[in-house]
């Protein structure tokens, strides 16, 4: 028989190093003199899309386009040190030690800027849509591209280097009290599952997740984020395991290590709520990780929903699940004398 | 804030040139004149090197050196402790490097990987991390810890006699969950070489190219002005690409033959060449009272750190901050603790040591509602941390903490079922 | 030794090669062509998959012998950054590229699927891509894209 149950988890992650690990990330910028720019920085792009939002950080503050930015990473020879990609620390880490380097390289841009248009501050000026001019006064504005180049005739390059610092402190190693990570990211995803008792097969059938980013900087990235978050939940509460005999692996392949396909894997529905997180870039916290956690409680708790057992050692297997039918009803039979 | 570039759907730059199957990952990039590296790898869990004989390999035609541990300068790497060997001549895990043979097709340096004859004096060897525990247990790595517990992380917060008075249910249970590989669908692969400068330079896949460097420059003797690790596309990585795999074995190869070399797993050396998920067992203990509201909890998580530290440190740490999951408990005693065993070592994934809670403690949430005849929805309502909630460390929680927001996002989607959602 | 034929990408080529190569080792290595990429050797993971005669193949289970004669569409054949084929166009679009380890092979079954049926259905969606492994997208966008460039493409 085929029954269908829900199941609700919820997860909360401490992203960054913690506990008071030095966590600095760095970033040089160079604005040229045809008003694009370049950002290099160490952080790796691992595939989950690092590099566009740092092009999108820099674009957002200098008022240009993301395709305006060139970010080139990862290169011990040319990009400073940012540290791992890992711990959900990225887009939070990187992003600030970019929006820092970016702020800089803009301060002495403004500067030479408010000079030039005659306004006694830098606050008086700004960068939109290409152009650099006085906020209030459109008459009074150029194109970037001519600020950077006359300002180079004159000597003067706008170019910064510029690192962030996450805040975490060591927790008591005898209590364990302390502020170990900051900031935290939480999320919760309902999971609907069909179990057949007959097989002790589990089919995903939907997820919906919703996820705490404070600012979603490209939604697209934030939703695949998510969607392969719960893929690898999935994989994680049904289908992988290493299995190992005295230290040796008997399944070192994809044809017995299994991993979801697109077949095992529901239609998902991925929220953000977004409640900015003040030390963020432009609000944004890390997802990378918190998107697979709260997939394998929902699915867990599902499968109690739609059969009555609960199965407290991964993967929930075929054979795992008929075992715990297996030992409910001999439970119920034993009762029932 | 309003912005215009930050949260729109901005195409990424890097997504044309993955549909043309134009990136260059590390497998598809090769040198005029290149070597190719093939490792040889322990076939015994723990065993020390007593012989290598590798007359055999090197009369094969096309093999150009078979290099050991006493050809390494500064035989070590590692993420927190530099404890693993670039080449093993004591093995703590199968999968341990060896040796490493360079030859002029990948063919040859397989085959002749085969000849290397190596004599082991095999160990008694430990699998089950409680057992590892136990005193009379083997210290696998006595120059770091004199036990094999290489961790232990206590939290304590309230009573835990006041608060099991207060419980009017309580909910017991065991959970245990396994070891689980990236398996990111690239798999490691490197191209070494010393250049017109006489830099030692190493393409790869990598999370961390400034640490690789580091690593490389500490084991030959290197300064970091003389390495340069550049990053081609990464093919996945998910806490696998954390700790050093070939970049080692591929640049001592270049420098000892001065020739680039090639390297590139398998999918079966890939099994053997990066971390696993620590498979943690989880003893839990939580109470309620009959109003839902939570008011103890007591765990222990032994986590399997395997035969090398990597960040178990850092895992098992997290696993216990992260143990009561996002709620409010007023009186928890949690100890974590990380092991070394003689399984394949345990690293970075994904969730890193907090994903293993979430079976935890999000099972025994359900096991507690259902034993109050509350939804799951409401006991979590019940307990959820907000701003200013004290969690088990005695961190005050402030900014932005909307898991009130997420719940209440996700709340209509519980009311489909049928069951006691 | 042997001599085989093969028409890549509508180019002809005279190979000498041992009977043993593999076709993907062939494409890779004598030919340049490295879109086609090996992710387990074994048939599992579809990161080598390629176009012969209508089909989509591993590349890595084919030996390149069999292949004698054959017409083969490897990544480099579909599209360009001027033309980009309308399958390639949804994957930027949709954001179903992360790593993009296994992009290549997915872009050549969806478009041999939609090459042989033009509106398929999502569970034929799902079906055609299901010998295809990813880690990082979970898939959810590959299969949007593929459904958009199925809508486009017409």
């Amino acid at each position: 028989m085929k029954k269908r149950g829900i199941g609700l988890g919820c997860a909360w992650y401490g992203t960054g190093y913690g506990n008071g690990f030095p966590d600095v990330s760095s970033a040089f910028v160079e604005i040229h003199d045809d008003g694009s720019a370049t950002v290099l920085t160490g952080a790796v792009d691992v595939g989950q899309g690092s590099n566009s939002i740092y092009a999108q950080i820099a674009a957002e503050e200098l008022g240009l386009q993301a395709q305006d930015i060139c970010v080139y990473s990862a290169d011990t020879d040319a990009t400073p040190d940012s540290g791992t990609t890992a711990a959900t620390r990225q887009t939070y880490n990187t992003g600030n030690a970019v929006l820092r380097a970016v702020r800089q390289a803009k301060v002495s841009l403004l500067d030479y800027a408010a000079h030039k248009f005659s306004c006694p501050t830098a606050e008086g000026i700004e960068l939109s849509g290409g152009y650099i001019g006085v906020k209030g006064d459109p008459s009074r504005r150029m194109p970037l591209a001519d600020m950077v180049f006359q300002a180079r005739l004159q000597g003067e390059r706008f170019i910064s280097a510029e690192s962030s610092t996450a805040r975490s402190t060591p927790v008591d190693p005898e209590t364990g009290q302390g502020a170990p990570y900051w900031p935290y990211a939480f999320g919760c995803q309902v999971a609907e599952v069909e179990v057949d008792t007959e097989t002790g097969l589990v089919h995903v059938l939907k997820v919906v997740a919703v996820h705490d980013v404070g600012k979603a900087l490209n939604p697209t990235q934030v939703e695949g984020q998510i969607a392969g978050g719960v893929a690898q939940g999935i994989g994680y509460a049904l289908l992988e395991e290493l299995e190992l005999h005295e230290g040796k692996i008997k399944n070192p392949a994809l044809s017995s290590y299994l991993i979801p396909t697109a077949l095992d894997v529901p239609n998902i529905e991925a929220f953000f709520v977004e409640e900015a997180e003040a030390t963020g870039p432009f609000g944004a916290k890390g997802l990378g990780e918190p998107a697979m956690l709260p997939t394998v409680a929902a699915v867990i708790n599902a499968i109690d929903d739609a059969v009555g057992v609960r199965i407290t050692s991964l993967p929930a297997t075929p054979e795992r699940i008929l075992q715990a039918l297996a030992d409910k009803k001999e439970e119920a039979n034993l009762k029932g004398e | 804030m309003n912005t215009n570039v930050v949260g729109s759907r901005v195409i990424r730059e890097d997504a044309w040139g993955k549909v043309f199957g134009q990136s260059k990952f590390p497998a598809d990039v090769n040198l005029p004149d290149q070597l190719y590296g093939v490792v040889v790898r322990s076939p015994y869990p723990h065993a020390r090197v007593r012989n290598i004989v590798t007359e055999k390999a090197l009369e094969l035609a096309g093999v150009v050196t078979v290099l050991t541990a006493k050809d390494v300068p500064h035989n070590s790497h590692g993420v927190l402790f530099r404890d693993q060997p670039v080449l093993a001549d004591y093995v703590r895990m199968v999968g341990d490097p060896v040796a490493v043979v360079g030859a002029e097709t990948m063919e040859i340096a397989r085959a002749a990987a085969k000849l290397v004859e190596i004599d082991y004096e095999v160990l008694p060897a430990v699998f089950d991390a409680e057992q590892a525990m136990l005193p009379e247990a083997l210290p696998l790595h006595p120059e770091l810890k004199p036990t094999n517990v290489l961790y232990h992380m206590p939290i304590r917060r309230g009573t835990m006699e006041d608060g099991w008075a207060l419980a009017d249910v309580v909910i017991e249970n065991e959970y245990n969950t396994q070891h689980v590989d990236h398996a990111f669908l690239q798999p490691e692969a490197v191209l070494a070489y010393v250049d017109e400068r006489g830099h030692m330079v190493v393409q790869t896949a990598t999370q961390y190219a400034h640490y690789d460097r580091g690593e490389i420059a500490h084991a030959l003797g290197l300064r970091f002005s003389q390495v340069q690790v550049k990053t081609l596309a990464v093919g996945g990585a998910f806490g696998g690409r954390e700790d050093i795999s070939l970049q080692i074995i591929a640049a001592l190869l270049a420098l000892t033959t001065l020739r680039p070399v090639k390297m590139e797993n398998t999918r079966e050396e890939s099994f053997y060449s990066h971390s696993k998920r620590h498979p943690m067992r989880m003893y839990y203990k939580t109470g309620a009272t009959k109003d839902g509201k939570l008011v103890a909890m007591e765990a222990k998580i032994v986590g399997d750190a395997g035969a090398y530290a990597s960040w178990s440190i850092n895992v098992l740490r997290k696993s216990a901050v992260h143990a009561t999951g996002p709620y409010v408990i007023p009186n928890v005693s949690i100890d974590s603790f990380a092991v070394f065993t003689n399984n394949p070592y345990a690293g970075a994934m994904r969730g890193f040591g907090a994903a293993q809670t979430v079976l935890a403690y999000e099972s025994q949430m359900d096991l507690l509602a259902k034993a109050l005849g509350i939804s799951a929805l409401e006991i979590r309502l019940l307990n959820h941390f907000k701003v200013g909630s004290t969690t088990a460390t005695g961190q005050v929680l402030t900014g932005s903490i909307p898991l009130d927001q997420c719940l209440a996002k996700i709340a209509p989607y519980l009311q489909k079922g049928d069951g006691i959602l | 030794m042997m001599d085989i034929k093969l028409m890549v990408n509508n180019k002809p080529y005279t190979l000498n090669i041992e009977p043993s190569e593999r076709l993907l080792d062939v494409l890779r290595t004598r030919l340049g062509l490295m879109g086609t990429k090996e992710g387990c050797g074994e048939g599992e993971c579809g990161a080598c998959t390629v176009i012969v005669d209508g089909k989509t193949v591993n590349s890595c289970l084919v030996l390149a012998a069999q292949a004698n004669g054959s017409e083969i569409t490897t990544i480099e054949g579909v599209g360009n950054r001027r033309k980009p084929h309308p399958v390639q166009k949804a994957f930027v679009e949709v954001g179903a590229v992360q790593c993009g380890f296994c992009t290549p092979g997915m872009v050549l079954s969806a478009k041999n699927l939609l090459d042989k049926k033009s509106k398929p259905s999502d569970d034929e969606i799902s079906v055609a891509m299901s010998g295809n492994l990813c880690r990082c997208t979970g898939y959810d966008k590959i299969l949007r894209a593929v459904k958009l460039a199925s809508q486009e493409g017409n």
